[in-house]
């Protein structure tokens, strides 16, 4: 039988960590569900004044990387139809129409989450050729002013380059000629092209990327920086100060490439404006937004799927079992008395309405009255039934003394205790006191006290909000928690009161 | 530190609660047998056909209509015990030694009113005492009185000795004695005192009052250990049989030994508490790993099982 337990045990331990590990790494949940991150409402507002017969705009749109997900996007436009097209790293929204006459407004929004903490990975991009536009004799003169820095290592490399853009030569600096050639050669072909020469000459792959910088902003345009590849990540590099950067969490790149940002044909931008916001988005939400668009089975048979006021019962319900694996733990390891087996959770379950300090302390009220009121009634020689029925209506009418004084102060925590288990605290006082007489004061004060402690426990448990989003997420999460159960109640050794208890047994021998 | 204290229980052999709880109810006690241990009434019927002598009742209420009728049906008794026939642990028990005008006289002096006593076996008929709070029946019974072996080391109240049985083996026993804290009654919770009894012997050996060690009755000043008990292969004897009687491989049988019949069973606990391991200062789990090594023939009868329990536990 021990042995079958602990199969089972494990089993449904299994079990849990199967579907856990599936939907982390098949479905892309997140291995911790609140690690906080930044999430930003992104949108583009833009006008549109057609010519020609086929109007095409072309947007990049931001794309996904671990460390950063799309939660949400919205593209609205009255006439032109929309398709996403995916070029390499890539997503272009290209609307078109055709014939169309008036200038007709296109909007764009998507919620992106960032998390801060995780870096954007990046593969290692194959080495890239010199730019086309760039003329024999260009990649000649690049290769010759670059020769002197082929022993650096790259990040070196990278950042002598990028001082080029201000005009200085930190290593072995070129002789006169060729500079001179080298401006001209930038006049030519611009700053951009000229750079990715450079970076070409010197065996690196480096690439223009169009984006924002993720600040709160409005801007009509947007800001065009290059990444080159240090060996191991993308280094950012400002084209107006040749200053390197490496924080490309807080950037949002649009178009990777050298593309543009936004570009028709059939027409032009009469205006545009891109904006970036910072949200403020719970983790339900966000986990929320995610799962009610996958259309993998698992997440259409997700919690998240529940109407949102159901939602809320189970994000509770759901830790219940653990409120309950800490009875079973506190009760057969550790030897702490309660009053009954479940009472405790009950009463922290009611806690979270009236507050764990409001909720103590009515407890305890109610308690103390309730005996007081027991005692008299043993004088009264009442039956059973009927003596309950009396220290219920007594409880009952605590609770309503309770909410009237509460109202009259204006206390909420008072107002909400009858949502406390009425019934069960009645069972409580008939027990405290048959306790008391039974096995003295002191027995029954512990009992009260070493319920109220499990209670206290359960309620921080069950308040605990990551907890609750993973158990939510998670909800095969319970197999783990009966796995336990099952551990617990092979326990056959000692409980800790117990240590205690035999000590003098022990003392004498 | 705590694991140093748990090894060191379990090297002096001692049972904990969930060990108990796992390894020897669960296992040897079939809930099915479990009615005839929480009614008294069962456990007397069956304790008739052994041959194991009981407390004699005389009458018992079933219903709350008979109540009116009890103290007409009593004739001329003076005295009796009034008991719930599934209470556990003493509760609800009533030791009337005397009747008067206004009504009945406990075993402590107090006046019981007709008014009380009818309020009490109707508690009793609800359930107030009965395990799992269910409908109950009331038995009335004759009055022990306690042989007076005890009688200087007991206030008021009838002592009476736990004996636990592991597959029909006594395997420890002890007497548990009223105090005036325990309002004369023989439980330890209230503050009786627990004296372990030697099973080879059937002498008393040392003796917890309220977890301290005591070798005096805190009420008479007397010694409470070296006592010798009367009846004492008897008791082991009975005991020995509760396995055939009820099922039942882990189990507690308490008795009373009365001056006149000698040794009565007086109920049987399907889960017998822990505390007899304090009295005896001597862990059940060894002993109880003992009998599960005990050559085979030692089980075949009930004589066979008490003569290897009082060769092998000896203190």
């Amino acid at each position: 039988m021990k042995r079958s337990a602990l199969w089972l045990s494990l089993l449904l331990f299994l079990f849990s960590v199967g579907f856990l590990t599936y939907r982390i790494l098949g479905l892309g949940y997140p291995s911790i569900p609140t690690v906080p991150g930044q999430t930003w409402r992104f949108s583009i507002d833009a006008s549109i004044r057609p010519k020609g017969a086929e109007t095409l705009l072309a947007l990049a749109l931001p794309f996904e990387q671990p460390g950063r997900i799309i939660i949400e996007e919205r593209v609205f436009s009255r006439q032109m139809t929309l398709t996403i097209v995916k070029q390499g790293e890539n997503r272009l929204g290209i609307l078109s129409e055709f014939g169309m006459e008036e200038e007709t407004p296109v909007t764009y929004t998507a919620i992106i989450h960032m998390r801060p903490k995780r870096p954007i990975r990046s593969i290692r991009p194959s080495l890239g050729d010199f730019p086309a536009s760039v003329p024999e004799e260009g990649k000649a003169l690049a290769r010759k002013l670059v020769a002197g820095w082929k022993d650096l290592p790259p990040p070196e490399k990278i950042r002598a380059i990028a001082e080029t853009i201000s005009g200085q030569w930190i290593h072995s600096p070129p002789a006169e000629g060729d500079l001179r050639a080298w401006g001209e050669m930038r006049d030519r072909l611009g700053l951009e092209t000229s750079l990715l020469a450079l970076f070409s000459a010197a065996n690196l792959s480096a690439r223009i990327v169009d984006g924002l910088p993720l600040v709160e902003s409005i801007t009509d345009e947007t800001d065009r920086w290059v990444e080159a590849w240090d060996g191991a990540k993308w280094v950012g590099i400002r084209l107006s100060t040749g200053e390197t950067f490496n924080d490309l969490q807080s950037w949002l790149p649009l178009s990777l490439g050298g593309g543009r940002a936004a570009s028709v044909s059939g027409g032009e931008i009469a205006n545009i404006r891109y904006s970036l916001n910072r949200e403020v988005l719970t983790n339900w939400s966000l986990h929320f937004e995610r799962i009610k668009r996958s259309p993998s089975l698992l997440d259409r048979w997700s919690l998240f799927q529940l109407p949102e006021d159901f939602q809320r019962t189970f994000r509770i319900l759901l830790l219940v079992p653990i409120g309950a694996l800490m009875i079973s733990m506190l009760r057969n390891l550790a030897g702490f008395p309660t009053f009954g087996i479940f009472m405790p959770v009950l009463m922290a379950l009611a806690f979270r309405n009236t507050g764990i300090v409001y909720g103590l302390g009515i407890f305890f009220g109610v308690l103390t009255l309730g005996y007081a009121v027991r005692r008299v009634l043993d004088k009264l020689h009442l039956l059973l039934v009927p003596r309950m029925s009396v220290l219920l209506t007594l409880v009952i009418a605590s609770f309503t003394l309770v909410a009237l004084v509460g109202s009259k102060f204006g206390v909420r925590e008072f107002m909400a205790v009858g949502l406390l288990p009425f019934v069960i605290l009645t069972m409580v006082i008939e027990r405290f006191f048959v306790l008391t007489e039974e096995a003295g004061v002191k027995e029954g004060v512990r009992t009260a006290v070493g319920s109220a402690l499990v209670a206290f426990l359960t309620f921080e448990t069950i308040s605990w909000e990551p907890l609750q989003l993973t158990f939510f997420l998670y909800p095969e999460l319970l197999a783990a928690v009966s796995a336990f159960q099952i551990l617990v109640g092979q326990y056959s050794g000692y409980r800790l009161s117990e240590l205690f208890r035999f000590r003098k047994i022990l003392g004498s021998s | 530190m705590i694991f140093a204290m748990a090894r060191r229980l379990r090297e002096a052999g001692i049972l904990g609660m969930n060990r108990r709880n796992a390894e020897y109810i669960m296992r040897y006690n079939p809930r099915s047998a479990f009615p005839l241990v929480d009614n008294k009434l069962l456990t007397k019927e069956v304790a008739e056909r052994f041959a194991v002598p009981t407390t004699s009742v005389f009458l018992v209420v079933k219903n709350h209509g008979d109540i009116t009728k009890t103290e007409p049906a009593l004739g001329d008794r003076r005295e009796f015990v009034i008991k719930p026939a599934r209470g556990s642990g003493g509760s609800g028990i009533v030791l009337i030694v005397d009747r008067s005008k206004q009504g009945f006289i406990t075993q402590n002096g107090e006046t019981l009113s007709r008014e009380d006593f009818t309020y009490h076996l109707a508690d009793i008929l609800s359930g107030i005492y009965s395990l799992g709070g269910h409908e109950d029946v009331v038995i009335l019974e004759a009055l022990i009185h306690p042989a007076p072996v005890f009688e200087e080391v007991t206030y008021q109240g009838v002592p009476d000795v736990r004996i636990i049985t592991y597959r029909g083996v006594p395997v420890m026993a002890m007497v548990r004695l009223p105090t005036r804290a325990s309002d004369g009654k023989a439980n330890l919770h209230r503050g009786a005192i627990g004296a372990g009894i030697d099973l080879s012997t059937g002498r008393t050996m040392t003796a917890v009052h309220r977890s301290q060690v005591v070798s005096t009755h805190p009420d008479t000043g007397k010694p409470v250990s070296g006592i010798s008990v009367p009846y004492w292969e008897q008791m082991l004897l009975m005991a020995a049989r509760s396995m055939e009687m009820t099922g039942l491989g882990y189990l507690g049988m308490d008795l009373a030994i009365d001056r006149d019949r000698g040794p009565l069973l007086l109920e049987l606990n399907a889960r017998p508490g822990l505390a007899i391991q304090i009295a005896n200062r001597k862990g059940l789990w060894g002993r109880l790993e003992k009998v599960d090594k005990a050559p085979s023939q030692v089980f075949a009868t009930a004589e066979s099982r008490v003569e290897w329990a009082q060769k092998e536990f000896k203190d």
